[in-house]
């Protein structure tokens, strides 16, 4: 296979109707947790059974086991964290916000068994999924620290802990993920230094999807973050930041989104390979990587798969171009 | 010493306690009520938030913003010249609004929030205040295609928006209060919201205050004493550095002292709260002293927003035993 234009995903998948039912049910008492876990397996066989269909190289495991991606966590690390009442986040949308409680510690794994499930269904490597501790301590009250780097340089040993039982049971990719970042430009080197304690001594190829922010505010300090890859959108913001690539090179690998998630419309072909072509004016094809923007889980299945495929097409396309084998 | 509060309250409350609002909205979404309903069902939640303000032992409420879908939008949708666009995030938050878009001749059309304002004042044993959103943040909260500067937009939304405050002035409300949040986001566009709000306010007489959060005034003082109103509102949780500037001059307004975390569920101590209030009893005497949240209550449950609010309440009756 050739190295280079490898196509992945960001993380989670749409969760079938099926599951989002069964998970209002348990969440109501009317259906047991063995009950809901055995429908989170069905759901991620089937997000794996999409991908290798599909034929994406890198894959996810979907996610279909998570609600929140801080709150998953949250939930488990049930000695120092709990969750609050009801908090709008916009419109007519609540969700539960965490709140740190007590000294942050890790108790035990919150990710391989899923990781180990998914990962048995396919010879394809499949990502290992963490929330980055930034954001695990900005999306979350905090009434135990008396200083918010203090909760990040904990929460971050705790997810470092997890980062190296999903390199134990064999991850070859961890992504951290650290959607929060760039909401405070001021914050960046407190960002950077929680990763730097997670990806300390992995060997796993480590990979952060950042997201929702103004790039060029930080854009040093986010091509310095101690992980291998930068995962970041694209198609959303007209491919904006490749001309801040251009500018100041630097030699992370970077997962570049070409399909705007947020959107119902199904992008060209056409479109798409434009934008890979752009990538590729400013990275070279074996530290490219071509992604949707980000998570696909506000998408339908149908409309997540469609994209991917269109996706998966451009590149086989660009490939073909380029002269290089699928 | 007042307490008061900034302006937004949750809309719903939590378990065993039925999630009304939500409920009626969603119903009304899908079509299922019409909005005589949704009204009626808004009106009976903004009399629950104006009673759980007063229980707490808050003297100057508001109507708790229950119909606001945000700060922005409630105007923008009910003047000319806006559309709404897709979820934005609100500041450094973890929350979102869709973002107004000027596409033409901004224009009030009639008065915005009038009628949530006597509703309140009819329901409300306390006087209520009446919370409008400023021309600076809601121009600077907005992307805009039509006015050929950022200013020119400032400047038409202020004529505008006076229309509101002359309205809400004709109704009766005894405070109005003007939210400029975003100035602390781009301190040098002050003179800007100097120009702005004297055009806003010139001619009012009802009391009007102007509330910030989410920053401190480092650079805006003394001018910020310059604009016109009578007490002006300061977030000390996000912008501690405002203890700093308060030290350096006479503060000849009223202070709006924000003093509870309005954005984080640990509960202060009554100790804390005196202690905070006793930080600034040098510059400002106490009988000229509002104390508030740091912001709008939304960003906590429901229940832990009462109990902050009693807790405040308690602080503040401690500190005046102490400060007398
Ligand atoms: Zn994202």
């Amino acid at each position: 296979m050739t190295k280079g234009l490898l196509t992945t995903t960001v993380g989670s998948f749409p969760k079938p109707d099926y599951l989002t039912r069964a998970r209002n049910q348990f969440s109501l008492g009317k259906i047991g947790r063995e009950e809901l876990a055995a429908l989170e397996r069905q759901a991620t066989a089937e997000v794996i059974r999409l991908q290798e269909e599909i034929g994406l190289d890198i894959l996810v495991h979907g996610e279909m086991e998570r609600g929140d991606m801080v709150a998953y966590f949250a939930e488990l690390l049930t000695e120092s964290m709990a969750i609050s009442g009801l908090v709008r986040s916009y419109g007519n949308r609540y969700y539960r916000k965490p709140i740190i409680i007590g000294k942050l510690r890790w108790q035990g794994p919150m990710t391989v068994e899923m990781w180990r499930y998914a990962q048995g269904l396919t010879d394809k490597p499949v990502k290992g999924m963490l929330t980055g501790p930034y954001t695990m301590v900005d999306w979350s009250f905090d009434e135990y620290y008396d200083s918010r780097r203090e909760a990040v340089l904990d929460m971050a040993g705790v997810i470092h802990q997890e980062a190296m039982e999903l390199e134990k049971a064999g991850a070859r990719y961890i992504q951290v993920d650290e959607p929060a970042a760039s909401t405070r430009p001021e914050e960046m080197a407190l960002v950077s230094q929680g990763l730097a304690v997670v990806t300390e001594g992995l060997k796993a190829k480590t990979i952060s999807h950042v997201c929702y922010g103004d790039f060029a505010k930080v854009f040093d300090q986010i091509v310095d973050l101690p992980v291998d890859q930068l995962d970041i959108e694209a198609a959303n913001s007209d491919y904006d930041l490749l001309e801040l690539f251009r500018r100041h090179p630097f030699d992370k690998e970077v997962a570049l989104g070409v399909v705007d998630v947020h959107d119902h419309r199904l992008e060209t072909v056409e479109e798409v390979k434009e934008g890979i072509r752009r990538g590729l004016e400013v990275l070279p094809l074996e530290r490219l990587y071509i992604d949707p923007d980000c998570g696909l889980k506000t998408r339908t299945w149908e409309e997540a798969a469609a994209k991917l495929r269109v996706m998966v097409q451009a590149v086989r396309e660009v490939k073909g171009e380029l002269g290089l084998e699928s | 010493m007042l307490t008061t509060v900034v302006g937004n309250y949750p809309k719903i409350p939590n378990r065993p306690r039925p999630a009304r609002l939500r409920a009626a909205i969603a119903r009304f979404e899908r079509g299922e009520i019409g909005e005589d309903e949704l009204r009626g069902v808004e009106d009976e939640v903004t009399i629950e938030v104006i009673e759980e303000q007063v229980e707490a032992g808050i003297d100057i409420v508001t109507d708790g913003q229950i119909r606001w879908e945000d700060d922005q939008t409630y105007f923008a949708r009910r003047m000319d010249g806006f559309t709404i666009d897709g979820l934005i995030r609100y500041f450094d938050t973890n929350t979102y609004y869709r973002q107004p878009a000027v596409t033409g001749a901004v224009q009030w059309r009639e008065p915005v929030t009038v009628e949530d304002y006597r509703f309140a004042a009819a329901h409300s044993s306390q006087p209520v205040k009446a919370p409008v959103t400023g021309p600076y943040t809601l121009a600077a909260l907005s992307t805009s295609e039509h006015y050929s500067s950022f200013g020119e937009l400032v400047l038409a939304l202020a004529r505008e928006l006076r229309q509101e405050v002359l309205a809400l002035e004709r109704a009766g409300a005894p405070i109005i209060q003007v939210n400029e949040p975003a100035i602390l986001k781009r301190k040098e566009d002050f003179p800007l919201l100097h120009q702005a709000l004297g055009e806003m306010m010139e001619g009012v007489t009802a009391e009007a205050h102007l509330y910030t959060w989410f920053g401190d005034i480092e650079g805006l003082f003394p001018q910020v004493l310059e604009l016109p109103f009578s007490a002006i509102g300061l977030d000390f949780v996000m912008g501690p550095a405002n203890y700093e500037v308060l030290r350096r001059g006479r503060f000849t307004k009223k202070l709006g002292l924000g003093i509870i975390d309005a954005r984080n569920t640990k509960l202060e101590t009554v100790e804390q709260i005196v202690d905070r209030i006793q930080r600034v009893s040098d510059a400002v005497a106490p009988e000229s002293l509002y104390v508030n949240p740091s912001c709008g209550l939304e960003y906590l449950p429901r229940e832990v927003a009462q109990a902050k609010l009693a807790r405040m309440a308690e602080g503040v009756r401690r500190a005046q035993e102490v400060l007398r």
